[in-house]
């Protein structure tokens, strides 16, 4: 890592003894299949992995190799075969805490305002109405939504109920984010102006991101290392660090920088597609 | 892309307004059609039966029919058996959906008792109704309760299992999401399961309008001194056909009536829906 790794240990507030930083997730030798007809397919060969505070990591990988085992695998919904998961140096049974869960489907509830969909994981916790109120309102005027937290999700584009899950995901100001594929169902111009806030809200909360993608360029552009995975049983193939610098608010011309070409270029290549 | 800024409501008031003129030119048509339909069914029958005497006796007419309900509703026996036949229904149609639902729904907690429910749903299901009457009239007595719970025990499996369809439906990645959120297993069920099922519940309720009805009427078939059904039986007994239809006419009027009003508490209660 390189600025954005060492820039950090000031804001640690998870300081330990020795006066290192715990990471807010550790990834240890995870190991998971599925069973099928009785018979163990392993999906997650072998896999340890870092999310350091205030880090973007992006993971792309062929169809069908783990990612979203994987990341269901993180957030407790699906339990490891073997390995340790720790989130900020304890394995939690059941959901971690703090964390943040986004899919690709946008997964808003039709019966509910955008507000009131915002508002699902401040209401869940328990957090008094108006303040929550207060809380979503601002982080749906803050996505862009000002003027439509009273619309059903029926009445959104695609962008806009993306955005309205964003800040559903966002408004419990979690420190950790796990995304799949969050923008792959977006036109061009929504996702690169998805993807320029969600990366500046990570960088200004200092929270961390594990952003699980198809597209290299998004994942090149927005992260500090980007993660290849094999087929499966899925292991880690490569690791770049992408030295592109933490304050990248030129989307457009950084993707037409021959350092990113050249990342780009290389994360295709591991990827192994054969084109036919 | 702009960014969505403000919102976009400034569409011309006639623009609107056209819309809405078009869309009950729509429903005025629907409308006309099904009434003109009507008007040539009965006109049909009408002429069939105005010069043949036999025909008329086997198959009433629309105009003795007419006489007959005309007859029944200054008598006040058309409102009293409206009257009993519908609250009869009334009942059974709400104790029915209302345990048939909380049932069906609850049965989402536990895969465990679903899974050991489900048999005698399906067995329970399958038994006609009318063959229990019998039993239920000894059971009850010959009252209005025999007919609630005959009404009842023709809705309850039918709710119970469109809920049920409707809470097993919801989206598997939703739930997750609620998990992730540290939504408990009670604030996934009131939140999400419920709502979700909505939709479903409300094709139950639609659906059971009818057998709640049917309920009600074979329950006055068995025994009864009073309600449509009684009248259908008692006009059938004595051959005056017009009056079998007229009593019919009633029951059906019964049935579109309530149907409209669950119709309008699906609206109320799903204004997302309408969007
Ligand atoms: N519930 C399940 N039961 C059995 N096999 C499963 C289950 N879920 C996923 N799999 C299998 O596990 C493998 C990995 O699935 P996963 O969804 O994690 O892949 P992915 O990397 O997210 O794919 P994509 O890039 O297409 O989203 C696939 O081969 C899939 O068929
Ligand atoms: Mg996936």
């Amino acid at each position: 890592m390189t600025e954005v790794g060492s820039g950090h240990k000031a804001g640690a507030a998870n300081a330990v003894a020795g006066g290192a930083v715990v990471p807010p997730l550790v990834v240890e030798h995870v190991s998971k299949g599925y069973e099928v007809n009785g018979e163990i397919v392993p999906v997650i060969g072998d896999l340890s992995l870092t999310l350091r505070e205030g880090e973007i990591i992006s993971i792309v990988g062929p169809s069908g190799c783990g990612k979203t085992t994987l990341l269901n695998t993180l957030c407790g919904l699906l339990s490891p075969d073997s390995g340790r998961i720790r989130w900020h140096g304890r394995e939690v049974t059941g959901q971690p805490q703090n964390v943040g869960y986004m899919l690709q489907k946008d997964l808003l509830l039709p019966w509910r305002t955008a507000l009131g969909n915002a508002m699902l994981g401040l209401e869940i916790r328990g957090v008094a109405a108006a303040e929550a109120e207060d809380r979503s309102r601002a982080m749906l005027d803050q996505l862009g939504l000002h003027g439509f937290a009273d619309h059903y999700p029926s009445t959104l584009s695609g962008g806009m109920r993306q955005r309205v899950a964003l800040a559903r995901t966002l408004v419990h100001e979690p420190d950790v984010l796990l995304l799949d594929e969050p923008f792959a169902a977006l036109d061009f111009q929504s996702k690169l102006l998805i993807e320029n806030d969600t990366a500046s809200l990570v960088r200004q909360g200092r929270r961390s991101l594990l952003l699980i993608t198809h597209d290299i360029e998004e994942a090149v552009s927005l992260a500090d290392r980007v993660i290849v995975l094999s087929k499966r049983p899925t292991r880690i193939k490569a690791v770049y660090d992408i030295a592109l610098g933490a304050e990248r608010t030129d989307m457009i011309g950084l993707r037409q920088s021959p350092e990113f070409s050249h990342y780009v270029r290389r994360i295709w290549a591991d990827l192994d597609v054969v084109l036919q | 892309m702009a960014r969505p800024t403000g919102a976009s409501k400034p569409t011309p008031d006639t623009a609107a307004r056209r819309r809405r003129r078009k869309r009950l030119r729509a429903t005025a048509l629907v409308l006309a059609t099904q009434v003109a339909i009507l008007i040539a069914f009965l006109a049909f029958w009408d002429h069939m039966t105005s010069r043949n005497s036999a025909a008329a006796f086997m198959f009433g007419s629309p105009s003795a029919i007419g006489g007959f309900l005309l007859q029944m509703a200054r008598d006040g026996s058309l409102w009293r058996d409206l009257y009993v036949t519908g609250s009869e229904t009334l009942l059974g149609f709400f104790v029915g959906n209302l345990v048939g639902t909380v049932i069906g729904l609850s049965l989402w907690y536990s895969r465990f008792v679903s899974r050991v429910v489900e048999p005698f749903v399906i067995a329970i299901g399958s038994i006609p109704i009318i063959a229990l009457a019998p039993i239920i009239i000894i059971w009850f007595g010959t009252g209005l309760i025999s007919k609630v719970a005959m009404s009842t025990l023709s809705v309850v499996i039918v709710a119970l299992v469109t809920s049920y369809k409707g809470a097993l439906g919801v989206d598997p990645d939703q739930i997750n999401l609620m998990r992730t959120l540290g939504a408990s297993k009670f604030q996934i069920f009131r939140k999400l399961v419920v709502p979700a099922s909505l939709t479903d519940i409300f094709a139950g309720l639609k659906l059971t309008v009818g057998f709640a009805l049917i309920g009600a009427i074979v329950g006055e078939f068995m025994s009864s001194s009073e309600g449509l059904g009684h009248a259908i039986f008692k006009a059938g007994s004595l051959y005056v056909i017009p009056k079998v239809f007229a009593a019919l006419v009633a029951t059906i009027a019964l049935a579109l009536i309530l149907t409209f009003i669950v119709g309008k508490i699906e609206r109320l209660l799903m204004p997302w829906r309408r969007l």
